[in-house]
């Protein structure tokens, strides 16, 4: 089962839920860009750019299926 | 003993690898950014496809800083339209002067920073034009529009940012390492061949200056690259400090009197090559040349530590920032220019009363923006008038020879390929005219061809879009003879009197604002400048030297500076206290005298020695020329 998506709505002008949430990964991706650098986070992987990305896919999806 | 092999990197028709790749990455990501905004059916889907040929940089953290400059540039652009809109849609006369004024003004902002926040600032300048201008008879729709285009900016970031992830595309901080100890092994020629007491040249030094200086914004794109990149873009900026200052120690190295034989001049070469300390120096040595020396192979041990932290991802021992010249009087002076070029072509618009001239308009606000911000904006307009023709015959194979009528996606994402691969490949060449077109072809080609779903190939839409691309340059071009930008002449006039202003204000006010190796930075970010601003020649060759002479004693004074103020809570504070008024008089034989005073003071204090010294070879340097 999955819960209703409220949608944004900035000047009359709807935007998809999905939006929102994309924006709200982004800030929480970037909040904790610190804490991956203090980890050394970036020397873990061999692509450290799809590692990242792949953290970003994961908060977006904990978000959607959260909130 | 170990052998390290260099690979060559692997070409195909005469070109690297990372070229091509650099070329499909930017086709991938242009297909993807049209398909979602044809699926999300966004008014404007082009925006998204040519979203993608501005940002298509070949690393990914330039991409990324690019892209957020893009962002917030849009968004002061929307904001800065709808409040024109709102207060002046029924004064047309008015509205272009404010529109003309607030271009200006994006433009002095623009030239206030270098790299990609320039072009944020210009870029807010031509959003009024695509915005406010387009919308100029429908000010109702200005807010819609304006969150469309924002809608289709977003998307183009994020299908360049996602695609650039998953094809891996490479880091900036691997280069700009291979490029800075390029710049070290240079650097310390220069150095060698001081201390081999040959002749240097003050051109190729200014140059190495330039040359360092530029990649200040390369290594601010750092940040954007991943979650070390900040600390890599700290290490990146201490190594080019570093440099600055290496060079600066050979330069004080050259002017110092020194009398030694053959032996002793190799030992020090080796010293530097390997690390050596200032022992190498013979012990009849003076005290300045010591201190010189022991500066020289401080600022490259610096350099070395920079470099090793840069590879390594680890934070640098020193944290240096990056300050950059900045001149108002000349930015300002570029602002009136750009606004006087755009109301020179609003007139001729509104006098030839073409009723969809507002696109032309688009256009070359957009040119104005993005010449200004290159080195010669009057190169940059001829550069658009011959990419302008090209893109206009390419996009028109491209929607009536090669598509001619097609509707499904598939046809057109394969018909995109050779035009998108093509142009973004030409942006790699080391030529720069062909960088150039290639650039510009990029964006023309998706502007002109003017992709929608579904296409409509009207020929009437098509030659419209192409006369209105053509014509944007030239207008620009007859603008530019009319005003013309401003002269290398002026610009060095400029650069050379805020240098001998800033020369005579320094030690004379309180704590200065960045640290000696910081302001040498600063000072020879404005001789690149000023190495750029024209063709080399004996006259330049004496301005050269002018600010090279200036940058030597300005560099020395407030080296001398900092170190008295270290002594200024200690016992030899009065010594000191008048030792930097000597200095604030460039008063040589006080500034001597003082040093010696200092020195006898407190003969056993390491720190007093040192600041002693440094006051003794700037007392020196002083004297053999003065600026």
């Amino acid at each position: 089962m999955t819960h209703s998506f409220s949608e944004l709505v900035v000047g009359d002008v709807l935007l998809a839920p999905f939006v929102a949430y994309a924006v709200a990964a982004l800030v929480v991706f970037l909040i904790h860009r610190p804490i991956l650098r203090l980890l050394d986070f970036a020397k873990l992987f061999s692509h450290p750019s799809i590692a990242e990305l792949s953290v970003y896919v994961t908060i977006l999806g904990v978000l959607t299926v959260f909130f | 003993m170990s052998v390290t092999t260099a690979l060559a990197p692997r070409h195909f028709a005469g070109l690297p690898f990372s070229s091509w790749a650099f070329g499909i990455r930017v086709w991938i990501a242009v297909v993807v950014a049209l398909y979602a905004g044809f699926w999300l059916e966004l008014e404007s889907p082009l925006s998204a496809a040519i979203t993608v040929g501005i940002l298509a940089v070949p690393t990914r953290g330039q991409a990324l800083e690019k892209a957020g400059f893009r962002f917030l540039g849009t968004v002061i652009g929307v904001v800065a339209s709808i409040v024109l809109i709102g207060s002046l849609s029924q004064a047309r006369d008015l509205f272009l002067l404010v529109f003309a004024a607030w271009v200006g003004l994006c433009v002095y902002v623009a030239c206030l920073s270098d790299g990609f926040r320039a072009y944020g600032a210009v870029l807010s300048g031509y959003t009024m034009a695509l915005v406010a201008i387009q919308m100029i008879d429908t000010p109702g729709r200005v807010f819609d529009f304006g969150m469309q285009r924002g809608a289709a900016i977003a998307l183009g970031i994020a299908a360049i940012a996602v695609v650039n992830d998953l094809l891996v595309a490479p880091d900036r901080h691997l280069g700009l390492a291979t490029q800075l100890a390029a710049l070290h092994r240079q650097v310390r020629d220069h150095a060698k061949t001081v201390i081999r007491g040959e002749a240097t040249d003050a051109a190729a030094t200014a140059n190495l200056l330039r040359e360092t200086t530029a990649l200040r914004s390369e290594i601010t794109s750092l940040a954007a690259e991943s979650s070390s990149g900040p600390t890599r873009r700290a290490a990146a900026r201490s190594t080019a400090v570093a440099l600055v200052a290496e060079l600066h120690a050979a330069r004080v190295l050259k002017a110092l009197p020194a009398d030694m034989d053959l032996a002793i001049r190799a030992r020090m070469s080796t010293a530097l090559e390997e690390g050596g300390d200032e022992r190498s120096l013979p012990d009849n040595a003076t005290a300045a040349l010591t201190w010189a020396f022991r500066e020289l192979l401080r600022c490259d041990q610096d350099v070395r530590e920079g470099l090793a932290a840069l590879r390594s991802g680890v934070p640098p021992a020193r944290m240096w920032r990056t300050p950059f010249y900045v001149s108002h009087r000349l930015a300002a002076e570029a602002g009136v220019r750009a606004a006087l070029w755009l109301a020179l072509a609003s007139t001729f618009f509104v006098l030839a009363g073409w009723s969809a001239a507002e696109a032309s308009l688009v256009q070359l606000t957009a040119f104005i923006g993005l010449g200004v911000i290159t080195p010669n904006p009057r190169a940059f307009t001829v550069g658009a008038l011959i990419a302008a023709p090209i893109a206009a015959i390419l996009a028109g194979v491209l929607d009536f020879v090669i598509l001619d009528g097609a509707t499904e996606f598939p046809l057109l994402a394969l018909a995109l390929a050779p035009f998108m691969i093509g142009a973004a490949v030409l942006t790699t060449l080391p030529n720069q005219v062909f960088a150039g077109i290639g650039r510009l072809n990029l964006i023309f080609i998706l502007v002109i061809a003017g992709l929608s779903n579904p296409q409509t190939y009207n020929p009437q839409m098509f030659l419209e879009a192409s006369l209105f691309v053509c014509l944007a340059p030239a207008l620009l071009l007859a603008a530019q003879l009319l005003i013309p930008p401003i002269s290398d002449e002026r610009r060095r006039q400029q650069l050379m009197a805020s240098a001998r202003r800033e020369f005579d204000q320094l030690s004379s006010g309180p704590a200065q604002r960045y640290a000696p190796e910081e302001a040498m930075f600063r000072d020879a970010a404005r001789i690149g400048k000023l190495t750029g601003a024209g063709v080399p020649g004996p006259q330049n060759l004496v301005i050269l030297e002018d600010a090279l002479t200036l940058f030597d004693q300005a560099a020395l004074i407030r080296m001398c500076d900092a170190s008295l103020r270290r002594l200024m809570g200690g016992p030899v504070a009065t010594l000191a206290d008048q030792a930097r008024r000597a200095l604030g008089r460039r008063d040589v034989q006080s500034i001597r005298q003082a040093a010696s005073d200092i020195r006898q003071a407190a003969p056993e204090d390491e720190r007093t020695r040192a600041t002693s010294d440094a006051l003794e070879v700037a007392s020196l340097i002083m004297e053999e020329k003065r600026p």
